[in-house]
């Protein structure tokens, strides 16, 4: 299945192909987030005709799009490969290698995942200021008793940054848009959903939210010249002892996502302004 | 005497199908039983509050992976949910515990076992957890047994097995 799996560089020559210039930014979309729907002069490509391999899951479908916002060339990716899909590192984290690899300046990544802090709500945004590592290929060599003894990883940088100061000025500007939480995810493997067990281990260990994605991506972005940040979507609540399926899950990643739309519109805007 | 459906990780001879460890064989078992019984699964407890067979309320999986990666077994959902899947009530009264699934070979240090504990398990095993997982993505029950190490569980598990025998 993974045979035809294309390297980054490949992946880099067949979207300079297609397109002349590098977009200012790309936007990475987890499950059933729906933004950016209209962006100018799009183009869109499969993940197979990008990366020689597509995901697997519902509701993740895969597409490379190319396109105009606001005059400035963006890329939106919809979808993503999981490592609970049974990839491997190399294509888990094979899109962010390609942002990286093209030049592109900026990343920003969504996900969809659960609230452990009990101030957040289903359908509350909240920016990644730090992230817990439960979820990387090395665990399942070492054993994953190494990771509950370190704190957090901070993750701030001018993206992160950039991101908070637009979602203060839109909040300010339009009374309607929720304000956004800042706080640290835990990337935990899945495909199960956690025991309960397993939320109270993360809110000790100081996770706000927990999600199946997003930190193999920020790790492979890290140390680069592209800034990467990460905007989660909640969509289930660990607090009111209600549990979700995907379907469900998909349903409030939607309701959310309008407001995602509006925040990353303005911060493109504004970085292209800046 | 009638069995319930049961995995027996600690070679008790107690009438479970016994083995070694996780492999397919396990997951090929517990697939094969139909929807909303409840599976028995008895493994070794380490680190246990007391040197008494215990009965498993959660868990928290610290091995690293999931039996469950890879494409879905149709058998269940993608995104399955292990919430409430552990049966406590096994007609005799058995201290509870939560366990902390830990990698095979993996032998925890003094300041692993305190990590353990500060994040909230009372002890750990080695292949009940992701034995569970499967289970539960199969749309079982679990009834998790955990006994220390050299101890004869005869006595103790017997009754309880042959309770579970007569409602099953």
């Amino acid at each position: 299945m993974q045979s035809t799996v294309v390297s980054s560089s490949e992946a880099v020559k067949r979207l300079r192909e297609v397109s002349q210039e590098v977009p200012k930014a790309a936007v990475l979309l987890g499950s059933g987030v729906e933004v950016l729907e209209d962006i100018a002069q799009q183009k869109s490509y499969s993940f197979q005709e990008i990366f020689g391999i597509a995901p697997t899951v519902e509701g993740h479908s895969g597409s490379f799009s190319l396109g105009k916002l606001d005059g400035q060339p963006v890329a939106v990716l919809r979808g993503r490969f999981h490592f609970y899909e049974g990839y491997d590192t190399d294509i888990v984290t094979l899109a962010t290698r390609v942002i990286v690899e093209w030049g592109v300046p900026s990343f920003y990544l969504t996900n969809a995942c659960g609230a452990i802090n009990p101030a957040f709500d289903v359908g509350d945004l909240m920016l990644l200021t730090g992230y817990r590592d439960h979820i990387s290929a090395q665990w399942r060599e070492l054993g994953m008793l190494p990771s509950i003894k370190v704190p957090p990883t901070d993750c701030q940088n001018e993206l992160t940054k950039h991101i908070w100061k637009t979602a203060e000025e839109v909040a300010h500007k339009n009374k309607d848009f929720r304000p956004l939480h800042r706080g640290v995810y835990a990337g935990w493997l899945g495909p199960c959903y956690e025991t309960l067990a397993e939320i109270g281990m993360l809110h000790h260990l100081k996770a706000d939210v927990v999600g199946m994605s997003t930190v193999p991506e920020l790790i492979a972005a890290a140390n680069t010249k592209t800034q990467a940040a990460a905007i989660s979507v909640i969509t289930n609540s660990w607090n009111k002892a209600k549990i979700h399926g995907h379907k469900e899950v998909l349903e409030a990643a939607k309701a959310a996502s309008q407001r995602l739309d509006i925040l990353l519109r303005a911060a493109i805007l504004a970085q292209s302004a800046g | 005497m009638n069995i319930p459906l049961g995995i027996d990780f600690t070679a008790s001879k107690l009438g479970l199908t016994e083995h070694d460890g996780l492999g397919p064989e396990v997951a090929r078992q517990v697939r094969t039983n139909t929807q909303g019984k409840t599976l028995v699964i008895v493994d070794h407890g380490f680190g246990l509050p007391a040197k008494a067979v215990h009965v498993v309320r959660d868990h928290l999986n610290l091995t690293g992976s999931n039996p469950l990666m890879g494409p879905n077994n149709p058998c269940g959902e993608r995104f399955p949910r292990v919430t409430d899947v552990y049966v406590t009530d096994c007609g005799r009264e058995l201290p509870q515990v939560v366990t902390a699934g830990v990698k095979p070979g993996v032998v925890p240090d003094a300041e692993d076992q305190a990590a353990i504990k500060a994040v909230g398990a009372d002890c750990w095993s080695y292949n009940l957890v992701p034995t569970m997982i499967i289970a539960a993505h199969a749309g079982l029950k679990v009834i998790g047994i955990l006994v220390p190490e050299g101890m004869n569980v005869d006595a103790e598990l017997k009754p309880i097995l042959q309770s579970l025998s007569s409602e099953n």
